[in-house]
């Protein structure tokens, strides 16, 4: 499950302006938090227990997207807190980041903009998609 | 001619009026330095990073104003030997840039002062004990050995963590500054309010002209700001955090 803002993401718009005084420069960066829940249960039950809990999801302010894969899109990298302990779902921050024609942006790109400031390798951990080969 | 401190205001920075207020008390020629004169940074002679929420803690705390074009100079100052003083937010923004511990290259941290292990905010009256010889550091030359100084604990993110590589590194390059004590000096666990590694309070790079410490001493800088506030005692008189000030004022005058 991925829980992203449906109204204007200040955090995501720093990140965007950051990355481009980096000399990384974006069209549009979206940014959700995702759980990745442990033990098979229907897509409704696990939307309901994410969407029943007030403190990760506003409808207000949400919106919940079913992952299609327990795995980072295409110009997406998420970042999990090593050491971090979760009940029943891993967590993870997902950033994507798009380029020139609003496209996600290649696996060159989201690996500087990662290693430039979306990770800190000390406390972090950064998930990229899977290649061609790793699939 | 005196030496200036230029104590950083970054968008979210909340702790600047009492940091400079001691700076002054101790003797020092301070101001305040908006993000937006950033270019003045550099007729500075030494930097003050208050405490605060610099960017709202944008991604991580410290990972937005690390790149900031105040740190520019900051940076640039303090590899050129400038002294550098981080308190809380002004600290971890120091380890985002990579200054402290200073074991990788600049705005390549290997180490960060991270969430409490309680992943709740702390609040709470400590002591943090001089961890290193005075001599080690310019900025805690003047202070004597075991010093022990009272603060105020005031973070969510004040644990260090680092891998063990790293953590080695800081313990055998003498990058550990202060320490969490009990009130009487001794080392204890239990003291430590975050669960941070080494039970580290604060951090030395390896030259000494830059440290980072989580808790506040500028918030028990007078009596009134002491929790022990006894009858008799003139409240506006400095207390137990001033040292550390007094001292960096008197490294930045020699330097």
């Amino acid at each position: 499950m991925a829980v992203g803002l449906k109204i204007p993401d200040n955090e995501a718009y720093t990140a965007l302006t950051a990355l481009e005084r980096l000399g990384i420069p974006l069209a549009r960066v979206e940014r959700s938090a995702i759980y990745v829940f442990q033990a098979p249960a229907p897509e409704d039950e696990l939307a309901a227990r994410v969407t029943r809990n007030e403190s990760v999801f506003n409808p207000n302010k949400h919106r919940l997207r079913v992952l299609d894969a327990n795995a980072p899109r295409s110009g997406e990298v998420w970042i999990e807190e090593i050491g971090a302990r979760w009940v029943d779902a891993d967590r993870y921050v997902g950033w994507r980041l798009f380029g020139a024609g609003d496209r996600p942006v290649d696996r060159a790109t989201l690996a500087a903009a990662t290693e430039l400031l979306l990770c800190n390798p000390a406390i972090e951990r950064a998930h990229f998609p899977k290649t061609e080969e790793e699939r | 001619m005196a030496r200036r401190i230029a104590v950083l205001i970054f968008p979210g920075t909340n702790s600047e009026t009492e940091t400079l207020a001691l700076l002054r008390d101790c003797g020092g020629e301070a101001e305040l330095v908006h993000w937006s004169r950033a270019e003045s940074l550099a007729a500075y002679d030494a930097y003050v990073l208050p405490g605060g929420f610099a960017y709202e803690d944008r991604i991580r705390a410290g990972a937005i104003p690390a790149h900031d074009p105040m740190m520019d100079y900051v940076i640039e100052g303090a590899q050129r030997g400038k002294l550098v003083l981080g308190i809380c937010n002004g600290a971890q923004i120091l380890l985002e840039a990579g200054l402290v511990p200073g074991t990788g290259a600049a705005r390549r941290p290997t180490a960060a002062f991270t969430h409490n292990a309680s992943r709740k905010f702390v609040c709470a009256h400590v002591y943090v004990k001089l961890a290193t010889a005075p001599s080690r550091s310019p900025i805690t030359a003047a202070l004597a050995e075991g010093t022990l100084l009272p603060a105020w604990a005031a973070h969510g993110q004040g644990r260090l963590a680092a891998s063990q590589m790293h953590l080695r590194e800081i313990e055998r390059g003498a990058h550990l500054a202060f320490v969490y004590a009990r009130a009487d000096g001794s080392i204890d666990p239990a003291a430590t309010p975050n669960g941070s590694a080494l039970g580290c309070a604060g951090l030395l790079n390896r030259e000494g002209n830059v440290l980072a410490i989580m808790p506040h001493p500028e918030r028990d800088a007078w009596n009134f700001n002491h929790p022990d506030r006894r009858e008799g005692r003139n409240m506006l008189a400095v207390s137990g955090g001033a040292p550390l000030f007094a001292s960096f004022v008197a490294g930045v005058q020699r330097s």
